[in-house]
């Protein structure tokens, strides 16, 4: 008979080889992990500055975005509109900064095929852009 | 807007990034109509919110089943490809086709699926790896993976057959999304799951992952044309955010027999939907 404790240390074992299995697909994952991860966080980050900053009377919360052009100016009086649209605009860059972070390591790592892969993803959403933006 | 309907902002948002991340699908299909008809939104704005709503869905789903190894990086890449021209070709062709005939393909092609998804089931065994040769072209791309499934402790390793068919089925994805304004999420996750093999928690890991970016290109216009409210944006984006750090949390766990029959479901019932706007019949705007 083996006891319930040398089961238990063994099965723990044994889900951590088969864990230890998986580092085989590559440290890609950890880079755009921390990508996706900063994204979220600083996106979330402004955004409760921006409720605070409006609470604490720096102003109305906004109905329309701030434009491109004058988030800066909106930025440095630190007013709930600016906080908010940054916030906002942040978490929309995020993907965008996650194909970016998967070239750089498709690059580091020589692979190329998924190089020219991610590079055509990122043409692409640059056409998009430009026909969007007309 | 008054504070009631920003809080209940922050409730459906909650429910659509629960449902979003554990499907694999952006949660848009529900956002749209609930800011249209719950809290009378003007549907650009609604479409605005709800694609931002979509990329905090993507990032929050993704970030974590990125970190567990449950995306497919090289998949969705390489997918991505067709999405994102998918998307392209779709918001270009959107003047030229009728919605309606689009609405009723749509339609018959979810409730299929919908269906397949049910039918097949999918035990330990059917995961299991089987030593068939890849295709010239797969073998080349190296898209199989290997992922270990929290809810009964397993490695498994899996291939991806029919990268060609699975390009296609993108395409279609990111033309709808440029057409309709609807994710490419439920076309994505059953293309990956059916005709390329992949099991079924990869499958919505990586069509999470791949959401955030076409949802991206159309956030940006549209926040660019100053539709985007920056006070509605934030209130879903921490209503998704509370939501995929369940849902994520819920599809580790899950059985993938659990994940399925809940897809079929949804399918099903945005398949009747889409039927119902082909025929004229409004239920949604």
């Amino acid at each position: 008979m083996i006891s319930r404790a040398t089961f238990d240390a063994v099965h723990r074992r044994l889900v951590a080889l088969r864990r230890g299995a998986l580092s085989e697909v590559e440290d890609t994952n950890r880079l755009i992990y921390h990508v996706l991860r900063g994204g979220i966080l600083v996106s979330v980050g402004l955004i409760v500055l921006g409720f605070v900053a409006s609470l604490a009377g720096a102003g109305p919360l906004p109905e329309t975005p701030v434009p491109f052009r004058g988030l800066a100016a909106e930025l440095r009086s630190l007013t709930p509109a600016g906080l908010l649209s940054l916030g906002v605009l942040v978490l929309v860059m995020t993907p965008i900064a996650r194909v970016l972070a998967s070239l750089l390591s498709f690059a580091k790592d020589r692979v190329r095929l998924y190089v020219l892969v991610t590079g055509i993803v990122l043409a692409n959403l640059l056409v998009s852009l430009l026909l969007g933006a007309r | 807007m008054t504070p009631v309907d920003l809080a209940l902002v922050v409730v459906a948002s909650f429910l659509a990034g629960l449902a979003g991340s554990y499907l694999g699908i952006g949660g848009g299909i529900f956002l749209v109509p609930f800011l249209t008809l719950g809290i009378r939104v003007d549907l650009p704005v609604a479409v605005a919110t709800s694609l931002v709503g979509v990329i905090a869905t993507s990032s929050g789903a993704a970030s974590v089943y990125v970190r567990d190894r449950l995306a497919n990086l090289r998949v969705g890449m390489f997918l991505e490809i067709a999405t994102t021209l998918g998307a392209i070709a779709g918001a270009t062709l959107a003047v030229f086709v009728e919605p309606r005939v689009l609405f009723l393909v749509f339609a018959a092609v979810l409730l299929y699926s919908a269906a397949y998804m049910a039918r097949t089931r999918e035990t330990a065994r059917e995961r299991a790896y089987r030593p068939v040769r890849d295709s010239r072209l797969a073998a080349r791309l190296d898209l199989a993976s290997i992922y270990y499934d929290h809810e009964d402790q397993g490695v498994y390793r899996y291939r991806v057959a029919r990268p060609g068919a699975g390009l296609a089925a993108g395409s279609v994805a990111g033309g709808l999304s440029g057409l309709l304004g609807v994710g490419g999420g439920f076309v994505l996750v059953p293309a990956m799951n059916a005709v390329m093999g992949v099991p079924m928690k990869p499958a919505v890991a990586t069509s999470n992952l791949m959401l955030g970016v076409t949802a991206a290109a159309s956030a940006f216009i549209y926040y660019s044309r100053g539709l985007v409210n920056p006070t509605l944006a934030s209130m879903v984006i921490v209503g998704v955010f509370s939501g995929t750090y369940l849902g994520t949390r819920l599809l580790l766990k899950a059985k993938p027999r659990r994940i399925r029959f809940a897809f079929s479901i949804a399918l099903a019932a945005i398949g009747v939907l889409m039927g119902l706007r082909g025929l004229d019949v409004a239920v949604v705007p």
